[in-house]
């Protein structure tokens, strides 16, 4: 297993169950987390990305979503219909992730992590490449599909 | 509540948050509504307004010009101080937020967040513009 802390997964379930509530309107369930690549995934077509540097966690925090979650999450937060990712679109996977990463950032921070803000970058599918690293999984299953946010330790 | 026919100004560098924060506004019955994707531009857009611009929401992470620049760069302009500023941020740390404060910001939306909560926000401002 990866050597992170359990509890720092935490303050991600709860900001991603209410960021896509808040935001998406969309209830997610959370499932248990798992070492990617132990089990079947998705075909993950856009994911935001944020490395984090501290004094106590390097590595970086992934919101990874297929094509249907993704225009679904859009349309839901924008009220308008979207057939394609579109260059302009895809920002959004950034300010969801962005959304969530703010609200676990000042947990861990009380917590004692010394966690910077970071800009959130976007990957498409084409750049979704493997990792040698370990990848800590949380799954999350909404009635749109399913989609993780995947945390990687480089330490 | 501040007139429908305020020209609001909204700047973030993201377009889903432009198109978000527009959307809120309509919702709340604004009719007059600029956008601009960074603090450069909404800094010009700003100048030139017309009508004048009488309410701006920022994003606060923006590359270059950010929301806190922007916002100290219109505190210090005698022609725009007194416009209302609220600043949106996914950063609720509660040192960023006395940072904002003491730079003059009207009220501060953290995300993720409603049109409700926009507009709990902008009527507390009102308010206490109204009061003054």
């Amino acid at each position: 297993m990866p050597q992170i802390d359990a509890s720092f997964f935490k303050p991600f379930v709860e900001g991603t169950l209410k960021t896509f509530q808040v935001q998406c309107k969309t209830d997610a369930s959370h499932g248990a987390p798992f070492i990617k690549g132990t089990k079947p995934e998705p075909i993950f077509a856009i994911a935001g990305v944020i490395d984090i540097s501290s004094s106590t966690f390097c590595g970086r925090i992934s919101l990874c979503l297929t094509e249907a979650v993704f225009l679904g999450m859009m349309e839901r937060m924008l009220d308008e219909p979207f057939k394609e990712i579109t260059p302009e679109l895809q920002d959004g996977v950034a300010e969801l992730l962005n959304m969530i990463f703010g609200q676990a950032k000042v947990v861990l921070n009380e917590q004692g992590h010394t966690i910077q803000k970071a800009i959130p970058t976007v990957l498409r599918a084409d750049q979704l490449v493997a990792t040698q690293a370990k990848v800590v999984v949380l799954p999350f299953n909404t009635d749109l599909g399913i989609f993780h946010i995947e945390i990687q330790s480089d330490s | 509540m501040f007139s429908p026919d305020t020209h609001v100004l909204v700047v973030d560098d993201m377009m889903t948050m432009r198109k978000l924060v527009t959307k809120s506004c309509k919702e709340l019955g604004f009719t007059k509504i600029t956008d601009a994707a960074d603090g450069a531009l909404a800094w010009a857009a700003i100048q030139e307004a017309n009508p004048p611009i009488g309410l701006i929401i920022s994003d606060w992470n923006m590359p270059n010009t950010s929301g806190l620049d922007l916002l100290k760069r219109v505190r210090a302009d005698g022609r725009f101080g007194k416009i209302p500023f609220i600043m949106v941020t996914a950063e609720a740390e509660q040192h960023q937020i006395m940072e904002a404060v003491k730079s003059g910001v009207s009220n501060y939306v953290i995300k993720p967040f409603t049109a409700d909560i926009l507009k709990e926000k902008l009527e507390a401002v009102h308010k206490k513009i109204s009061a003054a």
